[in-house]
């Protein structure tokens, strides 16, 4: 780009430019490309010890016999949450939004409760609903009472995944909620009139006026869906701990593996091997944004 | 225009459609269905904080016997009891502290670097956005994190800590070029014209009109940094220098018996949260809007 510049020197450009940019080097770039290298090192946790360069031994750990089972769980669980989540999050998210965009009293009042969660963070969520599914006759404890049922909730290996992602979709849903709302007000409402004079049913409304002209929102949703979902094990760290079969995720994998003292079954306690999961996962969370990514801009094109 | 009698009140745009003969669509009644789906939505968001607050509220042995009824004796003792037990005056200041200073460096990262890219003011503006988008993938790093402070005498310090949680810029550097682009140009060269310096331009000129999106991005990273626990855990030995979400997560680990007092904890988290909330909703809402139109 040929464009002008109108101040008289480039060097206080260059110069803040240079801060800002070394910063983001140092403390964020170094680390993440030196998980590359550190994949190809036995590099343990604690310092001193003699670093080695082992080639693709970590590599060949992660796929080899030893660690199938694990290695497969987790991979197995971080698609089940990221797939599930997502597909929870932008379903309930698009209704949500339908009903909070019409003109309904105290509407901006339930538009912030439902953003209310993002706010309150990670540790706050987990801990109300620890509270909500607490075993010793919690609200959902007593609702299934009625029942004549019971259940461990997060301590039953068989629900505790899907519980954790039902309660990141409480956590998360708002944003997605937001982001229709701005791609609903957006639609000129002409189209809707036209459509009511052609005497369109609401559902072919909804069906060939607001899914075409939503299709950027639902795009945004959920690229951002899958890649928070992939990457996020916070939640799942608070709810049920690092080290759980039934929940665990690679992000738990890798930090449990670099720091995590307590017993995992094939844990080696090497921040190699640790950044060779780290690799894997950040490959995954690559190849399934840009597949998603043409997927939805290719169905865009033809709504 | 006085020919529709009111039946379409609160139909917005309406006055420019108001000519139109075709109005037998607009039988109005009040929407009964939406408002029963509402009152479900509300009660699926609020009913836990309710139950929190319920809880909080109890004595152990009140808990125990009932954990669902309604409270009978507030004992209102369980707070100072929560806030003694879990030191969390000094995790609410360390919280503070990373918070502000983690999400300045985030934002004057955005500002410093965002408007020259967006004018065009730096050469390779390609990489540099490409760069933007990156940082929004980056691996799990946690390891090399540690390693990198260990390396640098940061490790245990809140200066290191308050780097890391800086450079978590996310989508502050792509939204910020994103706003550059409303600003006139032309402001920029009657502002050179008058002989202001780039810097001064760039500190009392653009930081005063950008406060809107600058106050976006501070918040979007202030939240995540608030919610970040686990590189607390990895960068600090000592544990009172954890941040108030990591510090809760060991409260729970303590007192998970306890649940009216690990209520009362999370309610003394959770409180000043929603009263802040209440301030900056306006920036956080248009900040995910902004967001996804950048």
């Amino acid at each position: 780009m040929a464009s002008s510049f109108p101040f008289p020197h480039r060097t206080p450009v260059r110069s803040s430019f240079s801060v800002g940019l070394l910063i983001l080097i140092v403390f964020a770039f170094i680390p993440a490309i030196a998980v590359v290298v550190v994949s190809f090192t036995d590099l343990k946790g604690l310092p001193g010890l003699p670093v080695h360069w082992i080639g693709w031994e970590n590599y060949q750990d992660y796929f080899g016999k030893g660690h199938r089972a694990d290695n497969l769980n987790a991979f197995k669980n971080t698609l089940i949450f990221a797939g599930l989540s997502t597909l929870a999050q932008i379903g309930l998210a698009l209704l949500v939004a339908l009903l909070l965009n019409r003109p309904l009293k105290g509407r901006d009042f339930y538009r912030s409760v439902v953003f209310m969660p993002t706010v309150l963070g990670v540790t706050v969520t987990a801990l109300i609903w620890s509270l909500m599914f607490n075993t010793s006759g919690g609200p959902a404890h007593s609702v299934l009472a009625l029942f004549n049922s019971d259940s461990a909730f997060f301590g039953d290996p068989k629900i505790a995944l899907y519980l954790v992602i039902f309660v990141q979709v409480w956590m998360v849903m708002g944003v997605s909620v937001i982001i229709f709302l701005a791609g609903l007000q957006a639609i000129p409402d002409d189209l809707y009139e036209v459509a009511n004079i052609d005497g369109a049913s609401p559902w072919q409304r909804f069906r060939y006026i607001t899914v075409p002209m939503l299709a950027p929102s639902i795009t945004a949703n959920v690229l951002l869906g899958i890649v928070t979902a992939m990457q996020s094990y916070q939640l799942t760290y608070v709810l049920t701990g690092a080290d759980k079969k039934a929940t665990q995720v690679l992000s738990l994998q890798v930090y449990q593996q670099s720091f995590g003292a307590k017993s995992g079954t094939t844990l080696v306690q090497s921040q190699g091997y640790a950044a060779s999961i780290s690799m894997v996962q950040f490959l995954l969370v690559g190849t399934i944004t840009f597949l998603t990514l043409w997927y939805l801009r290719k169905r865009e094109a033809k709504l | 225009m006085s020919t529709v009698t009111g039946t379409d009140r609160g139909r917005p745009g309406n006055d420019a459609l108001a000519a139109k003969p075709d109005k037998r669509l607009h039988k109005k009644r009040p929407p009964v269905g939406a408002y029963v789906c509402i009152a479900l939505l509300m009660l699926f968001f609020l009913f836990p904080l309710a139950y929190l607050a319920n809880t909080a509220l109890k004595s152990g042995t009140e808990f125990i016997q009932d954990p669902v009824g309604l409270v009978t004796h507030p004992q209102w003792g369980n707070f100072a009891e929560a806030w003694r037990l879990g030191d969390f005056g000094a995790f609410v200041a360390n919280t503070a502290l990373y918070t502000v200073a983690g999400a300045s460096i985030g934002t004057f990262i955005a500002l410093v670097m965002g408007f020259p890219v967006a004018r065009g003011y730096i050469r390779f503006v390609k990489l540099w956005n490409a760069l933007f988008v990156f940082v929004l993938f980056l691996p799990n790093a946690l390891m090399t994190q540690f390693q990198l402070l260990l390396k640098l005498d940061l490790y245990d310090t809140r200066l290191g800590y308050i780097l890391m949680v800086g450079v978590g810029v996310g989508i502050g550097p792509l939204l910020f070029t994103g706003f550059v682009k409303s600003l006139p140009r032309e402001l920029d060269e009657a502002a050179a014209l008058d002989g202001v310096g780039y810097w001064r331009y760039l500190f009392s000129f653009v930081f005063p009109l950008a406060k809107p999106a600058l106050a976006t991005i501070f918040i979007l990273q202030a939240v995540w940094i608030w919610n970040e626990i686990i590189l607390a855990t990895v960068l600090f030995a000592d544990s009172s220098k954890w941040p108030i979400a990591a510090g809760l997560n060991a409260f729970k680990g303590t007192y998970s018996t306890n649940w009216s007092l690990l209520a009362a904890a999370t309610l003394i988290v959770a409180a000043p949260l929603m009263v802040g909330y209440v301030f900056i909703q306006k920036f956080l809402v248009n900040g995910v809007v902004g967001a996804v139109k950048g």
